[in-house]
């Protein structure tokens, strides 16, 4: 069995609406982090990375007319169409039972927070959404639209989602249960999560400042981004972007909502992906961190870096540029890496003044031109659950 | 192996009684859960209780390398709780609690929790084939890192919220007279259920109690596209199963997927059903592979109530074939057969 390649990439964020206009943001240092406009809330002055395309545009540009399609579907749909355009892949096998559609949300339909509110206490007939609040109804609705015939699933480990939808997605072409595989994850701004994070209190009310000595939590956002993966002897012609040559997946089992200090679980996972690539710590060029700017996870992650690396290479968290984007993360950060291969550039991590005392870190500040053979991207999630997927240039 | 449902599913197993369904709901009947310190469980969601509960068979000297779950609605009953909150407080300082518990991987990470187990932990939400794309992921765990142990569940509850979208979308009978009516009140809807269900999975025939052999997922709503994969499923096995374990629930619109698969099999295939035990759940094919596994591992006999046609033979059991439904569109297929 040879080796996974990526063939196509879409993607929507509050930095574009496309794979092409996210990269112009990334070069710029244009974040896309700013208040809240699609839906009314107390918090909608708290920074967040908002897509800038409402609702209702995005059903029409994706001629959507069923009714119950909410944003966070739209949004998968969006970033689908890129993705497999991309990669090419035609009707006929998309239509395909060795076609895999491996999705991840953390809030699916609940984006829709007073509509479900409503829906559940008698306050309405029904809305058109009463099927659609479910986890699995973002995944199910795009295999739908594109009469998949393959292996469908949703993944929801909180933070961590999209790493754990392309790690599966990897493993069930390797394990011959499908030829190709279309993964990744979505998740829209909700109500639902802003109060949640802001209830732990871990959401800052300024831009975040990922591994900065005085940030003081995360920005959430929203978008969507898909990956396609096949099997390097099925690609022929096609362009290839890079290979997903390691992934990791450990659990901290520390505690329900922070990681352990030493970074346990994320040193595992790390460890995993490297063992998995066959690469040592040295050949990493660069980590999209997961870097959310909470005081827990950063110096958990630091931690996690300096045991494994001694000297950690260049890293940045791209959250400064599209907020914590959830169930979409990984995905859209393992793009952003993917890009920094095709393109050979880092991006910088933005809001950065000084490190974190004891451990004395820093991201990447400005963009630059640089050799990247192998970018590794982590997520960790609630619960403790660490993935990291690594891709490599061909 | 171990089951938390709507019947006698923990010590002492009896599947020959059956409760019976009360208020058009099947829920599910738990133990006292001794074992558990009472701040712990006082602090966990039903979800996550029924399932440290249903490890309680096998929790003595257990080793494991890691946890895969599938579940739709675990953590649902919390988050309802905390989107009330938020309404009813008007986004005004809520506790944090709720939304924590809120998550679905909330029962892997509970699990891993409570042993230190920093092993590969994955929660799988895909509604219906959930649970089935838990096994595969398990089954592929066990190929990649042979001579390993993992934690394989199907869990959901009746959460609030989730019941009464449900029940506001059709899906429930609105009320049956008696339980005989379940599977012959020819209308349409079913009886909602839940129920945790865990195993101990490993590539190693030595002690194991039966062994899956094959996992498949169908999404179709084509009674023509369904019957092609059933068929093509069937004509993989060496030989046509003892006995077919049917997800019919009750639900006469669903019926005519039940029919195309119950054709397939043949009159010389036993039938049994499970759902007038388990409820309808989108991981309600966990409580299938429980009741499949006793049967196979001679620690059950087949309950009267839940044969439909055909007689089974304990001493002849060899392999079963699951077939669940859920909501007319998820279909799956597992063959399990005797070690």
């Amino acid at each position: 069995m040879g080796r996974i390649v990526v063939t196509g990439i879409g993607m929507i964020t509050a930095i574009g609406n496309s794979v092409e206009e996210n990269r112009a943001s990334l070069k710029a240092g244009r974040s896309g982090i700013s208040t809240i406009k699609q839906f009314a809330t107390r918090y909608a002055n708290m920074p967040s990375g908002e897509v800038s395309t409402s609702t209702a545009a995005l059903q029409e540009q994706l001629k959507v007319d069923s009714p119950g399609v909410t944003r966070t579907s739209l949004l998968a749909l969006h970033a689908m169409q890129e993705a497999i355009a991309d990669a090419g892949l035609t009707a006929a096998e998309l239509a395909n039972t060795e076609t895999a559609l491996v999705g991840a949300t953390t809030v699916g339909g609940i984006c829709l927070t007073d509509e479900l509110y409503r829906d559940t206490h008698g306050q309405s007939k029904g809305t058109e959404y009463l099927g659609s609040y479910d986890y699995a109804s973002v995944s199910l609705f795009l295999q739908s639209h594109y009469s998949i015939k393959g292996i469908v699933n949703t993944i929801n480990t909180a933070c961590s989602s999209s790493a754990n939808a392309i790690i599966y997605g990897a493993r069930l072409i390797k394990n011959g249960f499908a030829k190709r595989a279309i993964v990744g994850g979505a998740d829209a701004l909700a109500k639902f999560t802003l109060n949640g994070f802001n209830a732990l209190r871990i959401l800052s009310d300024e831009p975040c400042r990922p591994f900065d000595e005085n940030r003081k939590g995360l920005n959430l956002g929203e978008g969507a981004g898909f990956l396609v993966l096949e099997r390097e002897e099925d690609v022929q012609d096609k362009h290839v972007y890079c290979a997903l040559s390691g992934y990791g997946n450990a659990s901290d089992a520390y505690h329900p909502s922070s990681l352990s200090s030493d970074g346990e679980g994320p040193y595992k996972a790390m460890q995993q992906a490297l063992e998995t690539a066959g690469l040592n710590p040295a050949d990493i060029d660069f980590i999209n961190t997961h870097g959310t700017a909470t005081e827990n996870n950063d110096e958990a992650e630091s931690r996690a870096m300096i045991r494994i690396f001694g000297n950690p290479p260049a890293f940045a968290s791209t959250k400064t540029y599209t907020g914590h984007t959830l169930g979409a993360a990984n995905a859209v950060e393992t793009i952003y890496g993917i890009l920094s291969l095709k393109h050979q550039e880092v991006y910088p991590s933005l809001n950065f003044e000084a490190p974190i005392p004891q451990l004395g870190l820093k991201p990447v500040e400005n963009y630059h031109k640089a050799s990247v053979r192998h970018v590794m991207s982590s997520s960790f999630g609630f619960g403790g659950n660490c993935a990291t997927v690594i891709v490599s240039k061909i | 192996m171990g089951c938390i449902s709507p019947q006698q599913t923990f010590e002492p197993v009896d599947l020959e009684a059956l409760h019976p369904v009360k208020d058009n709901k099947l829920n599910a009947v738990e133990p006292s859960y001794k074992t558990i310190p009472a701040n712990q469980l006082r602090r966990m969601s039903k979800s996550v209780r029924m399932s440290i509960g249903a490890m309680s068979p096998f929790i003595t000297g257990l080793k494991f390398d890691g946890v895969i779950i599938g579940t739709a609605n675990a953590g649902m009953e919390e988050s309802g709780k905390f989107l009330d909150q938020l309404v009813e407080y008007d986004e005004d300082t809520l506790s944090p609690g709720n939304f924590v518990l809120s998550t679905s991987n909330a029962i892997a990470a509970q699990i891993s929790l409570m042993f230190g187990n920093t092993g590969y932990n994955n929660t799988h939400v895909a509604k219906g084939h959930a649970f089935e794309n838990a096994i595969l992921d398990a089954a592929m765990l066990l190929a990649e890192n042979p001579g390993s142990v993992f934690i394989l569940g199907g869990v959901d509850e009746i959460a609030s919220n989730n019941y009464l979208l449900d029940k506001q979308s059709g899906w429930f009978k609105s009320g049956i007279a008696d339980d005989h009516d379940f599977y012959e009140a020819n209308s349409p809807g079913t009886i909602p259920g839940e129920g945790a269900t865990l195993f101990t999975v490993s590539n190693l025939p030595a002690g194991a109690l039966a062994q899956v052999k094959a996992v498949q997922m169908i999404n179709t709503d084509s009674r023509e596209e369904l019957a092609e994969s059933v068929q093509q499923f069937i004509d993989r096995m060496p030989a046509k199963p003892n006995l077919l374990l049917s997800g019919e629930n009750g639900n006469s619109d669903t019926l005519p997927y039940i029919d195309v698969v119950e054709r397939i099999m043949g009159a010389d295939v036993a039938i049994a059903r499970f759902k007038h035990m388990s409820g309808e759940y989108p991981t309600a094919s966990a409580f299938a592979l429980w009741m499949a596994v006793k049967l196979l591992s001679g620690e059950a006999e087949l309950p009267s109530h839940a044969i439909k046609s055909g007689t089974v033979n304990a001493a002849d059991l060899n392999d079963i074939v699951i077939y669940n439904l859920h909501k007319g569109v998820q279909h799956s297929l597992i063959w399990v057969s005797k070690v």
